[in-house]
């Protein structure tokens, strides 16, 4: 059926136009023929269209939108026969330049689009931009029509999820990984058998939306070596994939390479999560460049005060204004673009408790946007994990607005359990919290409300956090003034890489004491890449602009700490086995099935009988297995028992039902293989009535 | 972008030289998805071929779903480059395709339906 819109009805030189729709935003191939071009600005006072042949400096064609193409605040309009493969578009906006007022208008500027699709500018990770550039991050066209099959988000449930936090480049950019594409999504593509093997079924991207390498890029003062954006948090646009992390980049697909990551990442059974920045922009303070939001529209995007100055919360020169309802709407239609067209399976909001903060600064009680967040339909099934705190002071873990559906970066977790692993006295009582799902930060929202990390991108690496006292992050070029200062960290006896075995050891049985722990917690892990084979940052605690082998993975660990990984993996399986590790209510501390045994019931060197007034970190559990998942499913009873002491202690082991026995799974204090056995091939203890648990050690035991 | 047709032992073989963009996908389409009938052979020639883009794949992509629509037939591509075979690699779309490393090999393989 020919369609009358397919016609234009205005002309612009050789271009032919017709009036466009204002939804949605951004830049749609039109059903009818040509492009639709939509953009809104409330204070521009004309706007127009340039577009560029690819990649070439000047631009070939301004087109002016007429005004009787706008409506309301939003300009748009339709252009016919455009090679939309081969043009790159921006925009011109004018309006007042009144920066007292909130105004940053400058006609002369050339702006992305906010609803970009594919950024095109940075194509290839490192290459060096041409630096006059007038248009250096540059909106381009993309069809979508990814042929998704009969892809399907896995919906894990939140208490079954093991999450894998991963940097796309640093995963497999080290020559080491032996991939065909290093530092790339197929590159991830490549690895998936070794996720496999590991165990986890859901990886959590750092920032994958387009963001500049170059930004703030300078030599690093200890080698020379060019320091750079690594980690992303910082970004251009929201709605396009970093075409750096693509190996497709340079020919602009890194849509369907992304796209093609995650669905043979869930034909694998494996999730994805993006961390996504919703701060702050690129942007940066009254010095920083215009890319696009200052100059379509400054005082809608971001925070002001009252002299016009950008609020900064997010400790990176600007604020997002996440609460304006124009900032608002395009935040949830980018969640919607990932999850419709990514079919990504759940976001991690960095520094989100700016999420919450109104148009001035002030925390709000139902912030509409979270609360918007949480009842979206597109949104229903996708995990909504918030890192409750940002860099103004705003700290909310345990009272982060939920409805019900908004998980936390459990930061008590991490900072409970480095005490504890590090031998601190007092912390017993916290750490009983802490296992429990911390019952006492999440009462009414139960265990899928905390996120259970010690480690993150963010921090010393597992291995570096028995290693280092102190931060070592001079190579930064900041004079070890930036990173965390209160790191909970123990070097086990010596600052840094040593050839003494016994600390080697130790190190190592910290490690295993960690992540025992960690996977018989109940709320949802979240491991960091690399942890798991040991990997160091030589006491990095900071590695965001560290584009090399401080924050690559080495695969060549795998073999050095092949013990490491072998105690990971097992202690995954053993999660994965065991439902009673995986409650999604609270224990309640008493028995409702009729077992004799509550759900779960605490003892130190005496069975049954906690000894709070006792400085030493000491502390056992056990689960009853006729209570796993509330008592719908029969597993195994667990008793893990805990000895960060520097003394050994013999535990009183409690009596089993008759007929079952206690049988070893881990105890870190041993050697490998004795460390740790296979999921159902656990041995029988030599005594059922107590136990011998090394200093710095866990003991797990299945009774059955 | 230029396609020649011939007929070969009862196999289409069409040779695509030039670049499968935007700009040229129109006119392939207009050429090869006619070929497309029951029981037909087809090998598109990729030899000459320099430069797949988006779009072109998605024409190809089309080509794979035209010969899902039609009783019997076989089809299959030759000669891809090692590069055109990355960017079918990276974006995935290489699990549509087959492909064979010569157009002989690709003739015999749709005629004895390997």
């Amino acid at each position: 059926m020919l369609r009358i819109d397919a016609s234009p009805t205005h002309k612009h030189g050789s271009f032919n136009l017709r009036p466009g729709k204002p939804l949605p935003f951004g830049a749609t191939i039109s059903p009818g023929g040509g492009v639709n071009f939509s953009i809104y600005s409330r204070n521009a006072t004309s706007c127009e269209l340039v577009l560029f042949r690819k990649r070439e400096p000047e631009p070939y064609a301004t087109i002016p939108f007429p005004d009787e193409f706008r409506i309301g605040n939003v300009f748009t309009m339709v252009v016919f026969d455009l090679d939309f493969e081969n043009i790159e578009y921006g925009y011109r906006m004018d309006g007042p330049y009144n920066p007292d007022e909130g105004h940053w208008f400058d006609r002369t500027r050339i702006l992305m689009d906010p609803y970009a699709k594919v950024i095109g500018g940075r194509d290839v990770w490192g290459e060096e931009p041409d630096w006059d550039n007038i248009y250096p991050h540059r909106a381009r066209i993309f069809f979508d029509d990814f042929v998704w099959e009969d892809d399907h988000p896995p919906e894990i449930p939140l208490e079954d999820l093991i999450i894998y936090e991963m940097h796309v480049r640093g995963f497999t950019r080290h020559p080491s990984s032996g991939v065909k594409y290093p530092g790339t999504f197929t590159g991830i593509r490549e690895k998936i058998d070794y996720l496999k093997e590991l165990g986890v079924n859901c990886v959590e991207l750092l920032p994958i939306h387009e963001f500049d390498e170059f930004e703030n890029s300078r030599p690093s003062p200890s080698n020379g070596e060019r320091l750079m954006n690594y980690w992303g948090y910082s970004n251009v646009g929201f709605f396009a994939p970093k075409a750096g992390y693509a190996a497709s980049g340079k020919f602009g697909m890194q849509v369907d390479e992304l796209k093609a990551l995650v669905k043979e990442l869930h034909k694998n059974g494996i999730e994805v999560i993006l961390d996504v920045v919703f701060n702050h922009t690129a942007e940066g303070n009254e010095q920083g460049p215009y890319i696009s939001y200052r100059g379509i529209d400054n005082k809608t995007y971001y925070m002001l005060t009252p002299e016009g100055y950008y609020y900064n919360f997010s400790g990176c020169g600007n604020t997002l204004n996440c609460n304006n309802p124009i900032v608002r709407n395009m935040i949830l239609d980018c969640l919607r673009t990932w999850a419709a067209d990514y079919h990504i399976d759940g976001f991690r909001f960095d520094l989100a408790a700016i999420l919450g903060r109104d148009q001035n600064g002030a925390p709000m009680n139902s912030p509409p946007l979270l609360e918007t967040l949480a009842f979206d339909p597109i949104l229903g099934k996708c995990k909504l994990i918030a890192e409750a705190w940002d860099a103004g002071g705003l700290y909310q873990v345990g009272s982060f607005p939920s409805w019900g559906r908004w998980a936390e970066w459990n930061g008590k977790y991490r900072d409970d359990l480095r005490r504890f692993l590090k031998g601190d006295s007092g912390i017993v009582d916290a750490i009983m919290q802490r296992l429990q799902g911390s019952p006492d930060l999440y009462q009414m929202r139960g265990t899928n409300a905390s996120i259970n990390f010690i480690t993150a991108h963010d921090g010393f690496t597992l291995m570096d956090m028995f290693s280092y006292n102190e931060k070592h992050n001079e190579a930064n070029g900041e004079d070890n003034n930036d990173g965390e200062n209160d790191n909970s960290s123990w070097n086990c006896g010596w600052e840094g890489l040593t050839d003494e075995t016994e600390i080697n050891r130790l190190r190592i049985k910290q490690v295993k004491n960690t992540v025992s722990m960690q996977l018989v917690s109940h709320g949802t892990p979240m491991i960091l890449s690399g942890d798991e084979m040991g990997r160091t940052q030589l006491g990095n605690n900071n590695a965001y602009c560290q584009d090399n082998e401080i924050s690559w993975i080495n695969w060549e660990l795998l073999d050095t700490n092949a013990e490491i990984f072998r105690f990971y993996k097992n202690m995954i399986a053993f999660r994965t086995a065991h439902p009673v590790l995986r409650g999604q209510i609270h224990f309640q501390g008493k028995d409702y099935v009729g077992s004799g045994y509550p759900d779960i019931s605490w003892h130190g060197a005496k069975a049954w009988e906690v000894d709070h007034s006792d400085d030493r970190p000491i502390i056992a559990f056990l689960l009853c297995g006729l209570h796993a998942r509330e008592g719908t499913e029969k597993d195994n009873y667990i008793y893990v028992a805990m000895n960060m002491h520097w003394d050994t202690h013999v535990f009183e082991l409690p009596q089993l039902p008759e007929g079952l026995q206690w049988h070893v799974f881990a105890n870190t204090d041993m050697q490998p293989p004795g460390d740790i056995s296979e999921v159902g091939s656990e041995t029988r203890v030599e005594d059922e009535s107590k136990f011998i648990v090394g200093s710095r050690s866990v003991v797990i035991l299945v009774g059955k | 972008m230029e396609i020649k047709i011939d007929n070969q032992d009862c196999v289409t073989v069409a040779r695509i030289s030039g670049s499968l963009d935007a700009n040229t996908v129109g006119n392939a389409q207009d050429m090869i998805m006619p070929l497309i009938t029951a029981n037909c052979l087809l090998v598109l020639d990729m030899g000459q071929c320099d430069y797949v883009s988006s779009a072109g794949l998605r024409l190809l992509l089309m080509v794979a779903k035209g010969f899902k629509t039609i009783e019997g037939g076989r089809w299959c591509l030759a000669s891809v480059s090692e590069e055109i075979m990355d960017v079918m690699e990276m974006t995935g779309f290489v699990q549509f395709f087959k492909t064979l490393d010569t157009v002989e090999n690709a003739m015999e393989a749709v005629q004895k339906g390997e």
